[in-house]
């Protein structure tokens, strides 16, 4: 028993960095419009920034952050310029193509630039453990949830009480009207998508303190997860995609817990075509990509 | 009347975006002017052709050169039968190397385990893949392309997982060594001259069928599926039908591939099915040109062809794919051999002007 809460307390935890790569995901798709794949990559450059301002600068969390979210930030520029800028007239599947040229080329240079191999993530904070109403709860788990929470918080803050709040969710509910209404919809686009990845980025770092371990590849798998939760919000609706996935981060670790660890990226994969046969348009009216 | 049309045609863009159209646009008389020819005088060339390739093991005289045209006909299989699923029923697959993979390891398990011949495994490899196809197209049918693409993603991923962790069937991470060649009449085939014949073998019978599926009833209605989904079912196509049928056709020639690629290495192992392997494939449709029957040949030489000049620089092989699916995107997205009014096209205004004209008599435009 206290074993399975403790996979719980996993669950939840993993569950909320992947809860995080989701909203970043439905923001990008919601926003832009058009689906991506770079997602994944964009990911795991954020994880690296940070990775190497710790190393480099200093082992503080909040400095691996802004590193991250910056980062990402600045890789969505470039996707941006480059995957969707030209293509917003031009049939999806340009778009979708260039976006898979995009990750392709981002995770070799990755590999070439970083180098192949498995490096060891340095832990910003002290390993504890804490008991909270009989179940333990390690320090680095609390960061997360904090982090993941006060980060979903600023995006609420950003999207409901700001100019660029009503901006974003003006283009993406239609991008003719708002261009109508005097706002600069490529911009705002490039924005939102900015936005998106780097929560992606952020959510790049946690993982790998949580896994103490940092790879060129860990993209991949992770972009699958980001997309497959937010299937559950149609791709476009943050709150839902969140859930998403908290859902997919508890079946992974209820699931490794019963089956062996090296299956515990076809959970993820189970739970997207469970969601697609089930309920296809996921939790949104409105669907989007 | 005719100037004031020719007038607005005189471009007031930059220099540069004159010669990306000019690269957009290349190929608007030349392949025409091939393709009448080829059409007038089909079978003597088909003829000549199929000759030349036939003979070629004696002009080449180079186990070494036999190899690259043994991969480049193999991949020419795999990027047509993906072509036949991306470009013809407009549905979108990135992860074709799942059904290179159940291809390779059916064959291989069948061979080693059970001592199955190797010819009919290739037709059993293929209706496999195709098998696993139906049921990963299923839950995918009445969503957009894009759900498909994740999931044809997600799966290849997973199949590579479950063929590394599976010990007691794949071999786990050591693979499946020592897999019998075939044998054609009591002649053993292994190197790579006597394997190119089964690879164009095979790649002619794919060449010859597909040509004839495209031109029937089934090939119209794949590619009306593609040009507008709503005016196919309106038309009465059945197309979740069609579109199922069409991934299961696309998942067999990917099977006999794979299976053709099992014993000719002799071994094989999860780490040949990487994702990179299916963007591979598809960077060979992308370069080649979707919804054309020669393009994912040409993206396939095109590509193997890279692959074996920048052998001394391997760590770059798959930036430079990456790049090429990029440039070609941003200035060619048909592809090389495609046609300038072809579907995948950048802009509208420049598909078949009879759309426009049907367009415009409706009253829409």
């Amino acid at each position: 028993m206290e074993y399975f809460i403790a996979q719980i307390v996993n669950g939840l935890a993993q569950g909320s960095i992947y809860a995080l790569m989701a909203i970043g995901y439905s923001v990008v798709v919601g926003v832009v419009g058009l689906v991506t794949f770079t997602h994944g990559e964009v990911i795991m450059l954020g994880a690296y920034a940070s990775y190497y301002a710790f190393t480099f600068v200093g082992e503080n969390i909040f400095l691996g952050i802004i590193a991250a979210f910056f980062a990402s930030w600045f890789i969505g520029i470039f996707v941006y310029k480059i995957c969707y800028e030209r293509f917003f007239d031009s049939p999806r599947h340009i778009s979708l193509i260039c976006t898979i040229g995009m990750s392709m080329l981002l995770k070799n240079l990755a590999q070439i630039v970083f180098g192949p191999n498995m490096k060891a993530m340095p832990q910003p904070i002290a390993l504890n453990f804490v008991n909270v109403l009989g179940v333990r709860i390690n320090t680095i788990q609390i960061l997360i949830i904090f982090v993941v929470l006060s980060l979903s918080l600023g995006l609420y803050i950003v999207n409901n009480k700001t100019q660029w709040g009503i901006r974003l969710r003006a283009v993406s509910q239609d991008k003719q009207a708002s261009a109508l209404m005097g706002i600069n919809v490529r911009r705002t686009a490039m924005i939102g998508n900015s936005i998106g990845c780097s929560l992606g980025g952020v959510a790049g770092m946690l993982i790998a303190i949580y896994y103490q371990s940092i790879l060129p590849t860990m993209g991949g798998s992770l972009g699958l997860k980001a997309f497959s939760s937010a299937v559950l919000g149609g791709l476009t609706e943050a709150s839902a995609s969140a859930l998403g996935g908290l859902l997919i981060g508890l079946i992974e670790n209820l699931g490794t817990s019963v089956l062996s660890n090296s299956y515990r990226d076809v959970f993820a994969f189970i739970f997207l075509v469970l969601v697609l046969i089930i309920k296809p348009e996921g939790f949104s009216k409105k669907v989007g990509g | 009347m005719r100037t004031d049309e020719m007038r607005n045609d005189i471009p007031k863009t930059s220099f540069w975006r004159r010669q990306m159209s000019g690269v957009r646009d290349f190929g608007k008389g030349i392949f025409d002017k091939i393709k009448a020819i080829y059409e007038k005088r089909k079978l003597q060339i088909n003829l000549i052709i199929i000759l030349l390739l036939l003979v070629f093991p004696y002009l080449a005289r180079s186990n070494y050169i036999m190899g690259i045209a043994c991969r480049m006909l193999m991949y020419s299989v795999l990027a047509g039968s993906l072509n036949v699923i991306n470009g013809y029923s407009g549905q979108f697959n990135i992860g074709h190397a799942g059904f290179f993979l159940i291809g390779a390891y059916t064959e291989a398990i069948f061979a080693t385990q059970f001592g199955i011949s190797f010819w009919p495994l290739l037709a059993v490899s293929g209706a496999f893949a195709a098998i696993v196809g139906f049921l990963i197209s299923l839950p995918t049918l009445r969503l957009r392309g894009i759900y498909l693409a994740i999931v044809t993603l997600g799966f290849s991923e997973i199949l590579r997982v479950i063929a590394l962790n599976w010990s007691s069937v794949t071999g786990g991470a050591m693979g499946i060594k020592s897999i019998p060649s075939p044998t054609f009449f009591g002649m053993t085939i292994s190197n790579s001259s006597n394997y190119y014949y089964i690879f164009l073998f095979i790649a002619i019978l794919f060449l010859a069928v597909t040509g004839r599926v495209l031109k029937s009833r089934v090939g119209r209605a794949w590619i009306s599926i593609r040009e507008d989904e709503a005016a196919a079912r309106s038309l009465g196509v059945e197309t979740r039908f069609y579109k199922s049928i069409n991934f299961m056709y696309g998942a067999f020639w990917a099977g006999v591939a794979g299976a053709a690629f099992a014993p000719y290495y002799r071994f094989i192992a999860s780490d040949m099915f990487t994702l990179d392997e299916g963007f591979n494939i598809l960077s060979m449709v992308i370069i080649g040109g979707q919804g054309t029957l020669v393009g994912p040949l040409v993206g396939s030489i095109i590509v193997n062809l890279i692959t074996e000049v920048f052998r001394f620089a391997a760590r770059y092989r798959m930036v430079v794919y990456a790049t090429l699916i990029i440039v070609m995107m941003w200035w060619r997205p048909q592809g090389l051999v495609g046609a300038y009014d072809s579907v995948f096209a950048i802009k509208k205004s420049q598909r078949k002007p009879v759309r426009m004209a049907s367009a415009k008599e409706a009253g829409e435009e």
